[in-house]
């Protein structure tokens, strides 16, 4: 392993190579260059987190209460975190609407998480749920930075007539979105990069859609399985950024152009944008997963996002790609609820759709004898 | 530093939404072309290394590429959300602002 913590840099040595192709079949040759990639990326993050670790843990602010617990932060337009506190827990609601929303969207999310799954907050030890809204001016754009959620207020700065946006706390799914990034970074550490990107994107889709399904107790098939519903303006023919029902159809505008999402693995877009697609190629995941909540019917919370939950905190890992979490959700779905179980056959049915074949041994597939030993080289396995 | 043109690029963010513009010496005005130049003097555009990322993904932060062409040269970076660097900062925000006005006038 190259001793250096920057895996941009990081190099593939030669004689490796030159030891992978004289092995296996091309399709294992790429295979084992791929997750060589992700390995050397994983290896100098877990190396970081390894020597900062009790660092990091006693550094989490945590309930005092271990109950839930959170601080809603006013940036002020500046862009420096997390700013000034405007509510506290048990705080009577502000006069701001989106210090209002950040507050009720973040114990939604923790409430479905609580109350459905048994977890406590982001890290299942009643980690303090913080968050900053007006973040920076003319900031169209919501994210997790590893330990706070933060929310831009759109492009507030334009005239109205040219605004796309509206302030990012106005959906309750990007709330939830935000917050399931910071339950993956957690759970299975999924790189934000190429396909184990995607199911990160995947993930934090599934949460928060589930968040405003649970909110306003919706069955599967009422639900609008819309990412971002309200985001857009109304200068903007779209009805919000992604369709887990639809994906592609999320909106269709002269100025933002057309929602690039797959539905299906035949139309997966390879590209070196958005950290290679990972908000583009997640809709072949999230249609999957619409589909099987679908089939099984009622609140798609109860038994479909118990499957993604379970299979997100036990079974994916950094590197899985789209196959093994079809494979994985589809061994979880028979470990709940029965092998052979209408359950199962709905991930099976679901995954199917969007052209994946779940294994019928339902677990990870072992690495083929190329890939093992280069990663036995390399000190990964 | 006189460019003939720059492109530029945001794509990730919680949205996606890809925002791309091709910017010309006739796009801008004096004030914005100067400004411009004098930020890509300071920073030593074509010396600056490719990938100006900060080592680690934050989920939702956009992803910059800029491409500066002039009649000698081109050089391209590849740049995250939060950069460390003041300078970069206000250049990913300039272009932004011009990229994003551009679009909004087609
Ligand atoms: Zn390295
Ligand atoms: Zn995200």
């Amino acid at each position: 392993m190259c001793p250096c913590f920057h895996p941009v840099e990081c190099v593939i040595p030669e004689h490796m190579l030159e030891s992978i192709a004289t092995h296996g079949t091309s399709a294992q040759r790429q295979a084992a260059l791929n997750n060589i990639r992700v390995v050397y990326q994983l290896r100098a993050e877990q190396a970081m987190r390894a020597s900062f670790k009790g660092l990091f843990d006693s550094a989490i602010p945590r309930a005092i209460n271990n109950e839930k617990e959170r601080v809603i932060y006013d940036a002020m337009r500046r862009d420096t975190l997390p700013g000034t506190v405007a509510r506290r827990e048990g705080d009577a609601p502000s006069s701001d609407p989106a210090v209002n929303e950040a507050y009720d969207g973040g114990g939604t999310t923790y409430d479905l998480f609580m109350k459905e799954f048994g977890r406590n907050s982001i890290d299942n030890r009643a980690m303090r749920l913080d968050a900053s809204v007006h973040y920076r001016t003319g900031y169209d754009n919501a994210f997790w930075d590893g330990t706070q959620m933060v929310y831009g207020d759109g492009d507030e700065d334009l005239p109205t007539d040219e605004r796309l946006f509206n302030r990012f706390t106005i959906a309750v799914d990007i709330i939830g979105h935000e917050l399931t990034h910071g339950v993956t970074q957690f759970e299975a550490k999924l790189v934000y990069s190429q396909q184990s990107g995607a199911l990160n994107e995947h993930m934090s889709d599934v949460f928060g859609s589930l968040v405003k399904q649970y909110q306003l107790q919706q069955s599967a098939s009422e639900a609008d399985w819309i990412i971002g519903g309200g985001l857009l303006t109304g200068n903007v023919n779209g009805v919000g950024v992604r369709s887990m029902k639809t994906p592609g159809a999320a909106y269709d505008d002269p100025v933002l152009g057309k929602d690039p999402q797959p539905a299906h693995m035949r139309a997966y877009v390879n590209t070196v944008s958005d950290n290679g697609g990972v908000h583009i190629n997640s809709g072949i995941p999230n249609h999957a997963f619409y589909l099987t909540a679908l089939e099984i019917g009622g609140y798609a919370w109860k038994k479909a996002g118990q499957i993604w939950y379970t299979a997100l905190r036990d079974k994916l890992s950094e590197s899985s790609n789209f196959q093994q979490c079809a494979d994985l959700t589809h061994q979880t779905a028979g470990e709940l609820f029965g092998v052979g179980s209408l359950e199962q056959q709905a991930v099976q049915h679901g995954w199917a759709a969007v052209g994946l074949t779940v294994s019928e041994s339902g677990g990870k597939p072992k690495p083929s004898g190329c890939l093992e030993a280069t990663l036995r080289f390399i000190g990964a396995a | 530093m006189e460019f003939t043109q720059i492109k530029f690029e945001r794509s990730g963010g919680f949205a996606n939404i890809r925002i791309t513009a091709e910017l010309n010496l006739r796009d801008l005005s004096d004030e914005q072309a100067i400004a411009l130049k004098e930020l890509l003097d300071e920073l030593d555009f074509p010396k600056l290394p490719t990938k100006l990322t900060s080592g680690e993904t934050v989920p939702d932060e956009f992803i910059y590429t800029i491409t500066v062409e002039t009649e000698k040269w081109q050089h391209t970076i590849i740049a995250d959300g939060v950069p460390k660097d003041a300078k970069i900062q206000e250049l990913l925000e300039l272009l932004n602002r011009l990229a994003r006005k551009k679009m909004r006038n087609l």
